[in-house]
């Protein structure tokens, strides 16, 4: 059983010839198998392997933990099909500790269009039972759905089925796995409600991922997207007294890459003091994005259709992000050049008590905008404080690190700052890296921050070359997630530096697939 | 787990509600045969305690207890209720006393009352009384009531499965003791029916077809006939948990149909009158068929022939039974016997 890919609570897994998730009876060589007697719950092929399945759920209360029927191989979670929304994601949430990570997760008879979101909370293991019945009914499987069709055949829907299983497998492997499920939330109730509610189980267990945000509707409840909102409130700006400048968010990743961040950047450093404006761009689904932090995942990677209207939804965003920012006491005043957003913006900085200059521009970037922005900017920095270019790079690198590392960033920022935002470096512990868009720790940081209690993994003593990989785990120390950076240790001391790429139980638990993915070697 | 099954059971029952100790549960009236003959039959529930088994544990389906007086229901009382069955017993020849527990059970219904009902009914022209009985009461001296009816004495098998028995129904019966009581009855004179459940929670469409074909045809030999029970839902019951959740649905008439056919030659009268049949929470089809299969039922329970129709649904119920060796509940998915007409759910 080897782990290929992760997404949320989602796993591809390699097993027997075969890929999960997988539905039973769809695909060639992979079936479920008839009990042999009353109640033994029977039993599931994959390939030539021979599974057995726990027994029947006879004389129990599904609904009261512990949820689970466990066999060697599989723990079924019976009554997935019809259980609420919260009953459900209680029983999903409480999956790893009943059943381990070696065991295949299957929920039986479940309706095709909840197998996305069931595959991307965990689930390994489907079943064609649903379809062969509607198939008898007539309706014919389309893309998850359903379709009146008077020639449905039970054979026609499981060949719909393997190939919408196939659909989601390849979403997983390319990381697109919440879009698929996002597509279907959007006209499925029950796919939404129990949508909504995994959002703290994603947030706390799942795994990270940087791939790129298409955002939708339903993306203000992405993990990654509800993380970065969470992260601002590890975040200070700068230094003290600065000038908030609100500026509008770029087509282009990083911002500062786009062309009219460019022309915002050409117009601000012509002016005296520039360096005690703190740029903080202002987006959806993200909401605020001070400017050190816009290499990060998933500021550098997100897309979103702009239509200059701002929804309630999004207006509640702004307020609580600028809850979070504390800009009246953190900045002397604020500048709003945002051109669609600036009026509400305005209106929820007065509002929190921020003295607010508006420069109406409605085509920020355009040359009358400039102007504006170019007068408005000296009208606020009359009188503040001149912040030198080394002050500014120190306290960027603060809130960059604390932002990734929160309360362990402490050994880090011990070191000199060294560079220039974004190519920051905090000597010798960490340096910028344009894949993780922000800082990659040394072997030396990640020792810095596994001795105030940071995420080690425990390998086994042997010469590591390239990544390491889960036969060679001992056990981890430290509470990380999948994609989050940690520190590898042999024999006690610290040796590399890298990426985990599995949750911290499923490596221990895994003899195969990649556990961390090394980025710096002592 | 037998402990967890019990808190299950424990846990959807509750307190019944206060009923007045000097007026029958109901009484009613219903076509029947006696002696090969259609009688009218006289009908009646007593109230009383109630089943001594479902105040400690009691069964995944039954909520007769919901009818019951936990206190207990005074012999004055009891003769109150009484006074007012009998009137109604006048020129029926067949007569049906039902409590919400064990006629037989002596601290349930105290044998002088249980005496003078019977000597009542003799004298009124009684002439066949059906009583009901968990197997423990099922004993000479229990039913030594001097001028008497004929008596029968129906008993809840359930199901001859061990397994069912202890993981689906609850019921601490052994076959053994079943057995005994269908030969305890037989000795004092009595004539025997049992009751066999259709579909107990957890069981599978399939699987409860099965069981009960099984249940039947090793009851045949001890009993004189069989009520084929399709279980329906009931107030506060482990099974109205299971259907409310979606976890299980009472059974089709089609099944009911077919254990009557696979048992025509168990060598006994095997016979269904489904309770709430035609509805969600009784044996039910596609919503068109039922009405026309339930007359069928009657007309068979009072001697015609096994009900024949040809519906759409049929297919639906072969489609579900074929999955009977991999379905692991009771379930199926909503809607689907009226094949997902009228509104739709994914």
């Amino acid at each position: 059983m080897e782990p290929l890919a992760h997404e949320g609570l989602g796993r591809l897994l390699e097993l027997h010839g075969r890929r999960t998730p997988l539905a039973l009876g769809a695909e060639a060589g992979a079936k479920l198998l008839s009990e042999k007697a009353l109640g033994d719950g029977g039993a599931l092929k994959l390939g030539r392997r021979k599974l057995a399945l726990p027994s029947q759920p006879l004389g129990r209360d599904t609904a009261q933990a512990p949820f689970l029927a466990l066999s060697d191989d599989v723990a079924v979670l019976d009554g997935a099909a019809s259980h609420d929304p919260r009953q459900l994601l209680a029983a999903l949430r409480a999956t790893r500790e009943e059943a381990g990570w070696r065991r295949l997760l299957y929920t039986p008879a479940v309706e095709p269009a909840e197998m996305p979101l069931l595959a991307y909370l965990g689930v390994d293991l489907f079943d064609s039972l649903t379809a062969e019945l509607r198939g008898a009914a007539g309706y014919r499987l389309e893309q998850g759905d359903w379709i009146p069709d008077a020639g449905a055949t039970t054979a026609g829907n499981r060949k719909a089925l393997a190939g919408w299983l196939a659909r989601i497998r390849s979403a997983l492997e390319q990381g697109r796995l919440r879009e698929l499920v996002e597509r279907t939330a959007l006209h499925n109730p029950r796919v939404a409600q129990l949508l909504h509610h995994s959002r703290e189980l994603l947030a706390t267990l799942g795994a990270r991922r940087a791939v790129e945000i298409r955002a939708g509707a339903l993306s203000l409840g992405h993990p990654a997207v509800t993380e970065w909102r969470h992260s601002l409130e590890r975040f200070t700006p700068p230094a003290a007294g600065m000038v908030l400048l609100l500026l509008p968010c770029s087509a282009r990743k990083p911002y500062h890459w786009s062309a009219t961040h460019r022309r915002f950047h050409r117009t601000l450093r012509e002016l005296d003091n520039w360096l005690a404006l703190h740029v903080v761009s202002v987006t959806s689904p993200l909401g605020l994005v001070p400017r050190e932090l816009e290499m990060l995942h998933p500021a550098a990677h997100y897309d979103v259709g702009v239509t200059g209207h701002w929804d309630a939804n999004e207006h509640a965003m702004f307020g609580r992000q600028l809850e979070r920012l504390r800009p009246e006491d953190r900045y002397k005043k604020a500048i709003v050049h945002a051109g669609s957003a600036s009026g509400l913006l305005a209106e929820l900085l007065r509002e929190r008590g921020v003295e607010v200059l508006e420069t109406g521009a409605e085509r920020p970037a355009s040359g009358a905008g400039l102007g504006a922005l170019r007068a408005a900017c000296r009208t606020a920095l009359r009188g503040v404080a001149s912040l030198s270019g080394r002050d500014r790079s120190r306290g960027e690198a603060a809130g960059l690190a604390q932002v990734q590392f929160g309360e362990l960033a402490e050994p880090l920022l011990a070191a000199a700052v060294q560079g220039r935002w974004p190519r920051l470096r905090l000597e010798g512990l960490a340096n910028f890296s344009p894949r993780i868009g922000g800082f990659a720790l040394t072997v030396q940081g990640a020792a810095a921050l596994a001795a105030a209690g940071g995420p080690v993994i425990e390998a086994a003593e042997f010469q590591l070359r390239g990544d390491l990989f889960a036969a060679g785990v001992i056990g981890t120390r430290g509470e990380f997630r999948n994609g989050e950076q940690v520190a590898v240790e042999q024999g006690g001391e610290i040796t590399a530096a890298g990426i985990a790429r599995m949750a911290p139980g499923e490596m221990v638990a895994m003899e195969r697939g990649l556990a961390v993915e090394v980025r710096n070697r002592g | 787990m037998a402990d967890a099954f019990a808190e299950f059971v424990n846990a959807a029952k509750q307190e019944p509600a206060a009923h007045p100790l000097d007026q029958p549960v109901a009484t009613w009236t219903e076509r029947e045969v006696l002696d090969g003959e259609q009688v009218e039959a006289g009908v009646a529930i007593l109230r009383t305690r109630g089943c001594y088994w479902s105040i400690r544990e009691g069964c995944a389906m039954c909520g007769y207890f919901n009818d019951t007086v936990p206190g207990g229901v005074s012999t004055e009382a009891l003769q109150a209720q009484w006074a007012q069955v009998l009137p109604r017993l006048a020129g029926k020849r067949y007569a049906k006393i039902y409590t919400s527990g064990s006629f037989l059970d002596p601290t349930e219904v105290p044998l002088d009352f249980a005496a003078q009902a019977m000597a009542e009914m003799h004298a009124a022209g009684v002439e066949k009384v059906l009583v009901e009985s968990l197997p423990e009461f099922v004993h000479a001296r229990h039913m030594d009531y001097g001028a008497a009816p004929a008596l029968e004495v129906a008993i809840g098998l359930e199901s001859a499965t061990p397994l069912v028995l202890d993981k689906c129904v609850n019921k601490r019966l052994k076959w053994d003791g079943f057995t005994r009581a269908c030969a305890n009855a037989h000795t004092a004179g009595a004539s025997v029916k049992a009751y066999v459940l259709l579909k107990p929670p957890f069981l599978n469409e399939a699987q409860a077809i099965d069981d009960a074909v099984a249940s039947i045809e090793r009851a045949a030999p001890h009993v004189d006939k069989v009520s084929l029970n399709p279980v329906n839902v009931q107030r506060n019951t482990v099974v109205e948990r299971l259907f409310r959740r979606g976890e299980w649905s009472a059974p089709w008439l089609w099944s009911v149909v077919e254990v009557l056919r696979r048992t025509r030659e168990c060598g006994v009268r095997v016979y269904s009158d489904p309770t709430g049949g035609g509805t969600q929470r009784g044996a039910h089809n596609c919503g068109e068929c039922d009405q026309a299969l339930l007359d069928g039922l009657t007309a068979h329970r009072l001697g015609g022939p096994l009900p024949a129709a040809a519906c759409d649904c049929r297919g639906r119920w072969k489609a579900l039974l074929a999955q009977g060796g991999v379905r692991r509940d009771g379930a199926e998915p909503w809607g689907y016997r009226r094949g997902f007409r009228g509104g739709r759910r994914f």
